[in-house]
């Protein structure tokens, strides 16, 4: 289970989390939606220590990971594991090579091994066949599955995806929904999604919260956030150009 | 005035505080790493792949810049020589000034523009592309994996190449006796090697071992201190570049007076 309770967060002058709580239960997929520069990436980044709180709690399986050190968010960051919006695969190694990384340094493997099982994890997302080649060699969308199946090389019992499925074409996209819902039905992981693609929201979200302002706008069904009538999430479920958000 | 001396005042004290900054951020960088060296926790595959590249980028310009060392000093040096009729001092003028002077401290500056203000822009540049970021995500410490083997590659391979660079510095030397200056080559070598530089050659490599130290803290310090996108990254490696070269000369000028007591 995943705690933030009444998280703040400012840079500088700019206030971006202004008492954020949300729970994710065991198992479950939770979408995280708001328009571009809500807080979203900043928000799951405090799970795995990236970014500190300025006040509020996390709370990881019952413990409170919110002051723990570098030192001590490195047994924490094995189990859950993150894939970056922007990708952020190593451009000084190929696509195998990157994936075989955390599987090298955390379970000690050889190479033939390591290089066995990630090219396993590569055929997850259908990125087997382009192996040895380097990130900047291939497309925005290709990056990105290759970074999803890196952040799932150690088994994690929690993953954070920021934007998995921005960049990727239709098929791709469905792909990694497929894979998610897999992750959750087939070994139990805990989700926590960041996207604007409302197909896959509505598809493969058990829950959703919304970020507005710096505030959680509204956390509920799918069901909840297709009927409500706040404004701003009918505005934003439907994709109006018109509405309260100022655009 | 008031106004002009209260500027200077703000400027010196800006780059006062500049400067501690750096220090402080180098030295604790050091500290770090002697703390992931014993007892030994870094990534030892990377510590071969880190000598190769700072090997394979970094010995062209040393053999290069050592020629000329030498093929300059034999020209200084037979001026005076010439002008006193003391023909026997070449060797020893020659190999006191490569050894001990002017080669560390130019093979330093070449090594520190080269291997130096590329380090920066790596590091930096994984920064602002939040690979570091991810590298913390996937639970690997950025220290051991890619701080420690950039620092013993630095050491060992400006060390190793100041050896080289002697070497090439006497070819340099004699070539440029023999075809310019009128001296047989022969002459030269034997006076150089009868010379007992030994004290000269060892505070050369003891030089080119600080310098190691230095460029790979300083270099590594701003490539992580990095903010703000590709400017961020410029500016950090033009201020790696700067402050490389006021360590080298700072750290010449102090192994040489210890030497001298
Ligand atoms: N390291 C940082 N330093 C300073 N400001 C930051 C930093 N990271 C994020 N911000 C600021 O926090 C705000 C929220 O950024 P964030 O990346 O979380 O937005 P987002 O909701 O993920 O948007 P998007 O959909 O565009 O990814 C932005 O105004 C951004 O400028
Ligand atoms: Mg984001």
């Amino acid at each position: 289970m995943i705690e933030f309770i009444d998280i703040h967060k400012r840079f500088g002058s700019n206030v971006v989390l202004d008492g954020v709580s949300i729970t994710v239960d065991t198992g479950q997929v939770l979408y995280i939606i708001g328009a571009s520069g809500a807080g979203k990436s900043v928000l799951v980044k405090h799970l795995i220590g990236l970014l500190r709180p300025d006040s509020g709690r996390i709370i990881l399986d019952g413990e409170d990971i919110t002051w723990l050190d570098e030192e001590g968010f490195y047994p924490i960051r094995r189990k859950c594991a993150m894939v970056f919006q922007n990708s952020t695969l190593f451009d000084s190694m190929t696509l195998l090579e990157n994936v075989m990384l955390p599987l090298r340094k955390h379970h000690k493997m050889g190479r033939k091994e390591a290089a066995k099982a990630a090219r396993a994890k590569l055929e997850l997302v259908n990125m087997d066949r382009d192996a040895d080649q380097y990130p900047a060699a291939i497309g925005d969308g290709l990056r990105k599955r290759v970074a999803i199946a890196r952040a799932l090389t150690l088994d994690p019992q929690f993953v954070i995806f920021d934007e998995p499925t921005t960049g990727l074409d239709p098929m791709a996209a469905a792909t990694v929904d497929d894979l998610i819902r897999s992750l959750r039905s087939d070994a139990g992981v805990t989700c926590v999604v960041v996207s604007h693609d409302l197909r896959s929201i509505f598809t493969v979200a058990d829950r959703i919260a919304m970020i507005y302002k710096g505030k959680i706008r509204l956390d509920g069904t799918p069901e909840q956030f297709r009927n409500s009538d706040d404004g701003v999430i009918h505005q934003f479920v439907n994709g109006l150009p018109e509405g309260p958000m100022s655009v | 005035m008031n106004g002009a001396l209260k500027s200077l005042a703000s400027s010196v004290g800006g780059a006062v505080l500049a400067i501690a900054e750096t220090i402080g951020g180098a030295v604790t960088l050091l500290f770090r790493i002697l703390r992931a060296l014993f007892p030994p926790r870094y990534d030892a595959e990377g510590v071969w792949r880190s000598f190769y590249n700072v090997g394979v980028k970094s010995y062209p310009i040393v053999v290069m810049t050592a020629l000329f060392v030498g093929a300059i000093m034999v020209i200084q040096t037979a001026f005076y020589v010439k002008k006193t009729g003391a023909t026997g001092i070449i060797g020893y003028g020659v190999g006191f000034s490569v050894f001990a002077e002017i080669g560390p401290i130019l093979i330093g500056l070449m090594f520190s523009g080269r291997v130096g203000a590329n380090n920066t822009a790596e590091l930096g540049t994984m920064v602002v592309t939040e690979q570091v970021d991810a590298l913390r995500a996937l639970a690997i410490d950025p220290l051991p994996y890619l701080v420690v083997p950039r620092f013993l590659a630095m050491l060992g391979m400006l060390t190793l190449l100041m050896v080289l660079g002697d070497l090439f510095a006497i070819v340099g030397a004699a070539l440029t006796a023999q075809l310019l200056v009128g001296f047989h080559w022969r002459v030269l070598v034997a006076d150089l090697l009868q010379s007992r530089l030994l004290d000269e050659f060892t505070m050369g490599l003891v030089k080119a071992a600080c310098f190691g130290i230095s460029i790979s803290c300083i270099s590594c310090y701003f490539g992580l201190a990095v903010r703000g996108g590709a400017t961020g990254v410029g500016r950090a490696v033009n201020n790696s570049v700067v402050s490389n070269a006021t360590a080298i000369f700072v750290i010449d000028f102090v192994v040489g007076y210890l030497y001298s007591l």
